[in-house]
């Protein structure tokens, strides 16, 4: 009886349009955000019982407000059309409350309203509530579920509302509504094929997405926060002006707009966000007066080059979005996987032209005025942009408040309506001559965070010294080997061996070369060359001799200047400089007066070889004024660089900070003994020579800080940098040494030596992300500019220009190098340069400079960009590491992965370091191998030597045994070949290393070329060289039911079955996501190996059963499947209870039992191939090519699948359909445990509402569900692997806690 | 992030300020004070070209003065 009242209620049944597919989702997952309001009042005397009638009426008119959505048994959503549905009335009178209440008490309704959910299945998902507030006021909250109309309709409702009410209900008079059916007909007849192509075109070239919030976890279900702006009349009038004088739309420069401010707050020049589009086909008659949804958010690309203008970036942006006006239908989610990326933006416009006149409708109602009150419309982006058009354009900003604080919003307003000033009013304004900043934000960032003006007035070296000389000339100037020389000893020798020079032809501006060691020779040369008026240019004596010689012809040196220890070394080099031992020269008793040189503070000072990234040194020149500076700097007078230790090597920028800073103040240099100095010499040094200040190389500080803290305790500043420094090593020392002040610089020797300063004292606050760098020094200015060389606002990655005091002459005979790097400052002192220095960077709020890379060593994987920096940030906060760095090797051309280097601190185990970067990293951050080192690798200056970092033999274990045989050797050569490394044993899996399946398909072109056959089939199975290479080993082991993916480890095994298809091949992914330590195997179906397929579920299991006792006589058991593998694992589990085992882990991927798959009529050829990655339509038009067709598909893919035979296809085919069947008819019995479950959440399979559901009734432990944004038949793709492995990987470490030593590979034994 | 400097395919200027240094100037920015246009908007490369060529004593020219040349 109520199945008939049922069937006579239902007109229609409709599929839904792809948008309303993606809502109807979210609304069964219960993430259900998208719950849209109308609040609007009425003045004036109101018939209720009328507006009653009128909204019956509406309801009747428009079938699609009478849907209700389910899914049907065998799959599709579809929307049920009711015949008859009452709208949902409530009326309710507040007007006896005072004033004040009412309108709390209306809002307080309203947001009861919106918070109540609608229930998909029951229609209408609408609700009118009519609040009485006065007798002639009345407010309409109108609630609805997005899923039925979208806010181009909600004016339109409201019309047709207030239009029927006039009519007292009656719509005899009007036109008849075009049904949303028509709409999904035209959907249906739309061309698919050439949409496609269109967007991927658009698109083409995007290689990453562009996120304001890339940190931003899942959506947002808080309602946003809202930032308004309304323009002025003039500006409306103007940028109207300016879109009619180009030809464009309105929404095109607002489209501009957004992408320039994107641009600004991404650093890029390539921007993608969302934009709203009406998706009304014009082509539709009446489709303007539909009520319904049909919006769409559509990714708009813009490319925000700093060289056009605004005029020709308007026409462009115009013609490329106008070329997708008719490709509006296709859905995001497809969109988005058409161009490769995935999720392309996190933020979104909409231009809220509706088809409705605000004006208009307050006219003639019987005396009745509409006010439109407020409206919700749930977005769940950090960032959403709506403008509606109007006399005075109205601009809101709703933002995620999460992401997005409020002030920020603000801001970000501002900076909008800034920009449209410029849009407006500029055309032939270059892009880069936009903007964003206001004026007392500029201020800051150019000038209040730069080091303040010193007054002080350029002087030369020898000057200050010689001053200093006479002024204090028994004042100590160095302290060596125990001994002291004073100011006037130290002039007098170096007068002395300075008149030598110039008897010997140095003049100013020569170079002069030095081959020094470290003693106090090295500053009596050093200013002896300059007093002769030369530029000393040291050479590092780590360099080979060939070096050595091409350094002093690069600098034209006349003379080498050499001491006792290198003078034979010299002996040896083909030069045609003049060697001179300054030891011979000091000694003797000669003319000690100054040579009278005259100086100049342009004057070159010194001449230090950086590396260049073509590979040739580059000689930066710095000149006296330079040097001045940074000895006249007020944090290096503070008393902590009176004594400085003199240790870093001559020819590295630091001895510029030891030697010249001590000494042109009066103080005194103190020369660390000869050789190497490690922690113990420093903390000698240190104490007994009462030094005050020093500076250490990141890596050397770091190294210190582990071993000897205290070391520093006498110091009343330690300096450090060169290299993104560690926050934990600093928190060390500053601990261990109360009275020490820690200084973090930064400084390219372009900028002689430090730039910016950063002090710290006692306790570190917690650090942020990036490497606090502190503020400019003083007279030194760091601006952070984007590629239209504009200032980043605080927040955005800039590129680190140096300008003021410091900043150098230019690199030594190199004018286009010089006048590339030394460009000119728009900022500073007319005619002044600032240095580009390749240094990413940003300002904190509060005016903190913080390190974030190099330019240059950025790198991408898997597209997206990844800052190393951030890695060894995160892998120095763990207790076990001492030091890290990270690496993106490409030792093999196009295979490139991350490689950490950990120096540890306590032993380290690299699974527990890869689980500590995943729980802080992206996934695609997390590095593939992690090397322990005892020390990083420094070059001659002490910074990091990146190329001196090993390749990585991932670890002990996977070594392995040497080969034994040619064959072995040989094949092992090929595996390190292709997966670039130095070598590879012969019993290590090839996946286990690295190799996907596109390395394997380079290895067995290889490997043929050596006379080995192999089949990338046979690598996927056999994997190690031993395995390959066994005589025995059978011709198709891939088919086999029992296939071991990783035989080896300790733990128990984990059993992964087979779906539908039979293979188990797409398990192999998860091989790389599991450690070392743990074995596993799949479970593939009979049909390969026998015509006979299996009757059922239970027979497969007890089948798979036997074959896993012979791996595993007893539990505890680890099995899983995905799809009918997870029902045949669940029934082997149950099985394995029965027989009171144990099953310690049951993960099912997206499993359900009981579905009528409708295995009939079922069309699972083309459905079996798009689980396979093949799009069947694209093969053959009625999506049934033939087997030729599908073995050219597959052969030119880059997996396994490339090597199935048709055979193997067909038996694919046969058991996939054997499947569906089996799928159906199983009726499982209780599990006794736990459940792992992993959902896909798109395009769900019918019936299958929730793991819970499907589940609970047999379960009695817990079901853990983790979702899936992807498709059933995706969930072997890598990212879904990578997610699904991590949630396993930690599942198995907490049921057997990894070892801190793996053992050698043994073949696994259960315990 | 292209760095304005460094895109081959973008036009550039050459400029020269009182001291008689160069820089490579991107021909989308605005000139600063105290600079003027050695050479007009061209091709990287002969930018490049032209500085090598023409910036052939790299001293400063109050430093020039000073050593009396």
């Amino acid at each position: 009886m109520a199945e008939q009242r049922k069937q006579s209620q239902l007109e229609d049944v409709w599929p839904l349009s792809p948008l309303q597919q993606g809502l109807f989702f979210h609304a069964l997952y219960g993430d259900d955000v998208y719950t849209a309001q109308v609040v609007f009042d009425l003045e004036g005397p109101l018939d209720t019982a009328a507006l009653r009638r009128a909204a019956a009426t509406l309801l009747r008119r428009h079938a699609n407000l009478r849907a209700g959505f389910r899914q049907r048994k065998e799959g599709t959503p579809v929307q049920i059309v009711h015949r008859q549905v009452k709208p949902p009335w409530r009326d309710i009178d507040l007007s006896a409350l005072p004033e004040a209440e009412r309108e709390a008490r209306a809002t307080e309704i309203a947001d009861r309203e919106r918070a109540t959910p609608f229930d998909p299945a029951r229609p209408p998902l609408l609700r009118f509530v009519l609040v009485r507030m006065a007798d002639d006021r009345h407010r309409m909250v109108f609630t609805n579920h997005h899923i039925l109309l979208d806010g181009w309709s909600t004016p339109v409702l409201q019309t047709e509302l207030l239009a029927l009410y006039l009519a007292g209900g009656d719509d005899t008079g009007m036109p008849r509504a075009t049904p949303y059916k028509n709409y999904l007909t035209w959907l249906s007849q739309q061309d698919r094929a050439a949409a496609e192509d269109a967007w991927r075109r658009a698109l083409d070239g995007v290689d990453e997405p562009t996120l304001v919030a890339p940190d931003a976890a899942g959506p947002g279900a808080a309602a946003p926060g809202r930032v308004r702006r309304l323009l002025s009349a003039d500006l409306t009038a103007a940028l109207q002006d300016r879109a009619r004088a180009h030809g464009v739309t309105l929404n095109t420069v607002l489209q501009l707009a957004w992408g320039v401010l994107l641009g600004r707050l991404t650093g890029r020049t390539d921007v993608v966000f969302g934009a709203a589009v009406s998706g009304r086909p014009p082509e539709l008659p009446g489709v303007e007066r539909m009520i319904g949804l049909f919006i769409n958010t559509i990714p708009v690309r813009v490319r925000v080059r700093p060289a056009d203008t605004v005029a020709a970036a308007l026409t462009r942006l115009q013609a490329e979005q106008a070329d997708l006006m008719a490709h509006h239908h296709v859905g995001l989610a497809d969109i988005q996987r058409l161009s490769g990326v995935g999720t392309l933006f996190d933020t979104m416009t909409v231009l809220e032209n509706y088809p409705f006149d605000p004006d208009a409708a307050g006219t003639d109602l019987g005396g009745l005025t509409v006010r439109p009150h407020d409206g919700y419309d749930a977005s769940h982006y950090p960032l959403a942009l709506a403008a509606v058009p109007g006399r005075r354009l109205a601009l809101r900003l709703d933002h995620r408040a999460d992401l997005y604080p409020a002030a920020a919003a603000e801001r970000l307003a501002d900076r909008l309506t800034a920009v449209l000033e410029t849009l407006a009013h500029r055309p032939d304004a270059p892009l880069a001559a936009i903007d964003v900043l206001d004026g007392a934000e500029r201020d800051r960032l150019l000038t209040a965070w730069q080091g303040a003006d010193t007054g002080l007035s350029p002087d030369t070296v020898t000057g200050r010294f010689a001053r200093l000389a006479a002024e204090r000339p028994d004042a100590v100037a160095i302290r060596a080997a125990g001994a002291s020389i004073t100011f006037a000893e130290l002039d007098a020798r170096a007068n002395r061996l300075a008149r030598h020079l110039v008897a010997l032809g140095v003049t100013r501006e020569t170079r002069v070369a030095t081959l020094l060691d470290r003693s106090a020779e090295v500053v009596v040369a050093t200013l002896a060359i300059l007093k002769a008026g030369g530029a000393y240019a040291p050479i590092h004596h780590s360099y080979p001799d060939d070096r050595v010689q091409w350094a002093i012809d690069e600098v034209a040196a006349p003379v080498l200047l050499v001491d006792a220890a290198t003078a034979s070394r010299a002996a040896a080099l083909t030069t045609t400089a003049r060697i001179v031992d300054v030891t011979d020269v000091t000694d003797v008793s000669g003319d000690a007066t100054d040579p009278g040189v005259p100086a100049h503070p342009d004057q070159t000072a010194y001449v230090l070889f950086t590396s260049g990234s073509t590979g040739v040194p580059k000689g930066v020149m710095i000149r006296h004024r330079d040097v001045v500076a940074l000895a006249d700097d007020p944090r290096m007078r503070d008393g902590a660089h009176d004594r400085v230790l003199m240790h870093s090597p001559h020819a590295f920028d630091a001895s510029t900070y030891e030697i010249w800073v001590p000494l042109l103040a009066g103080g005194t240099v103190v020369v660390a003994p000869p050789g190497r100095v490690d922690a113990d010499v420093l903390e000698r040094t240190v104490r007994d020579e009462r030094v005050t200040g020093l500076f250490l190389t990141t890596t050397l500080f770091n190294l210190v800080a582990e071993e000897r803290p205290h070391a520093f305790a006498p110091l009343t500043e330690v300096l450090t940098g060169g290299e993104a420094g560690s926050a934990a090593a600093m928190r060390k020392v500053l601990a261990a040494c109360p009275g020490t002040e820690v200084g973090h610089v930064y400084g390219p020797t372009e900028c002689t030596t430090f730039a910016t300063l950063l002090g710290m004292r006692g306790p570190l606050a917690a650090p942020g992300n990036g490497t606090p760098l502190g503020r400019p020094c003083a007279g030194m200015r760091v601006y952070l500019l984007d590629a239209g060389l504009q200032p980043v606002p605080p927040g955005v990655v800039g590129e680190a220009y140096i300008a003021g005091l410091g900043t150098g002459r230019g690199y030594l005979d190199r004018p286009a190098l010089t006048a590339e790097r030394f460009v000119a400052d728009p900022f500073g002192k007319p005619g002044e340069r600032m240095y580009r220095t390749g240094d990413l960077m940003r300002w904190t709020e509060s005016g903190v400079l913080e390190y974030v890379d190099r330019a240059d060593l950025q790198v991408k994987i898997r597209g997206f960009r990844v800052e190393l920096g951030e890695i060894e940030a995160a892998l120095a906060d763990h207790p076990a590491v001492a030091n890290a760095a990270v690496l993106a090797r490409e030792d093999t051309p196009g295979v490139k992965h991350l490689v950490a280097y950990v120096v540890p601190a306590a032993p380290a185990d690299p699974a527990a370091l890869r689980r500590h970067l995943a729980d802080r990293l992206p996934e695609y951050m997390v590095p593939s191998a992690f090397v322990p080192l005892e020390t990083l690798p420094t070059g001659p200056t002490g910074k990091l030597d990146r190329a001196a970092l090993p390749a990585p033999a991932f670890d002990e274990a996977a070594l392995g045994r040497d080969p034994a045989t040619p064959g072995e050797e040989t094949l092992c050569g090929l595996f390190a070949q292709v997966l670039g490394l130095d070598r590879v044993g012969a019993d290590v899996s090839f996946f286990d290393l690295g190799g996907d399946s596109i390395t394997a398909l380079k290895l067995c072109t290889l490997a043929r070329r050596s006379g080995i056959d192999l089949t990338p089939r046979q690598v996927f199975t056999g994997q190690t060289v031993e395995a390959l290479l066994r005589a025995d080993a059978p011709a198709d082991p891939g088919f086999d039911v029992l296939l071991p993916i990783r035989a080896t480890g300790t733990r128990p095994p984990l059993f992964l079955v087979h779906p539908a298809g039979g293979l188990a091949w797409p398990y192999f992914r998860f091989q790389r996501h599991l450690g070392p330590d743990q074995p596993l195997y799949g479970l593939q179906a009979r049909a390969f190996t026998q015509d006979e397929l299996p009757g059922s579920v239970e027979e497969m299991a007890e089948d798979y059963l036997a074959r896993i006792r012979a791996v595993q006589p007893h539990g505890p058991y680890h099995l899983a499947g995905w799809s009918l593998g997870g029902l045949i694992a669940y029934e082997m589990a149950t099985r394995l209870q029965q027989d009171g085992e144990r099953v310690a882990l049951l993960t099912l991927i997206d499993s359900y039992h009981g579905l009528d798959l409708d295995s009939e009529k079922r069309d699972v050829l083309p459905e079996l191939l798009q689980g396979i990655g093949v799009d069947a339509t694209m093969l053959d038009p009625d999506g049934h090519p033939d087997l030729e067709q599908i073995m050219g598909v597959l052969a030119a893919r880059g997996d396994a699948l490339a090597t199935l035979d048709e055979n193997a296809l067909v038996n694919v085919y046969r058991n996939y359909a054997n499947g569906v069947r089996q799928a159906e008819e199983y009726r499982p019995g209780p599990f006794r445990g736990d459940l792992l479950f992993f959902t896909a959440l798109r395009d769900r399979a019918p019936g299958a509402p929730t793991a819970r559901a499907n589940w609970g009734p047999l379960v009695d432990g817990e079901i853990e569900d983790h979702p899936l944004d992807v498709e059933h038949h995706h969930l072997m793709e890598p990212e879904p692997v990578a997610a699904m492995g991590a949630v396993l990987a930690a599942r198995l470490d907490g049921l057997h806690p990894p070892r801190r030593r793996p053992d050698p590979p043994t073949r696994k034994e259960h315990r | 992030m292209t760095n304005p400097f460094e895109d081959p395919e973008a036009t550039y200027t050459v400029l020269v300020n009182d001291e008689g240094q160069y820089s490579l100037w991107p021909s989308f920015a605005e000139v600063p004070a105290g600079w003027s246009v050695a050479k007009a908007e061209d091709t990287r490369r002969a930018c490049v070209d032209f500085i090598n060529e023409n910036w052939t004593d790299m001293r400063p020219k109050s430093l020039i003065e000073a050593m009396g040349e």
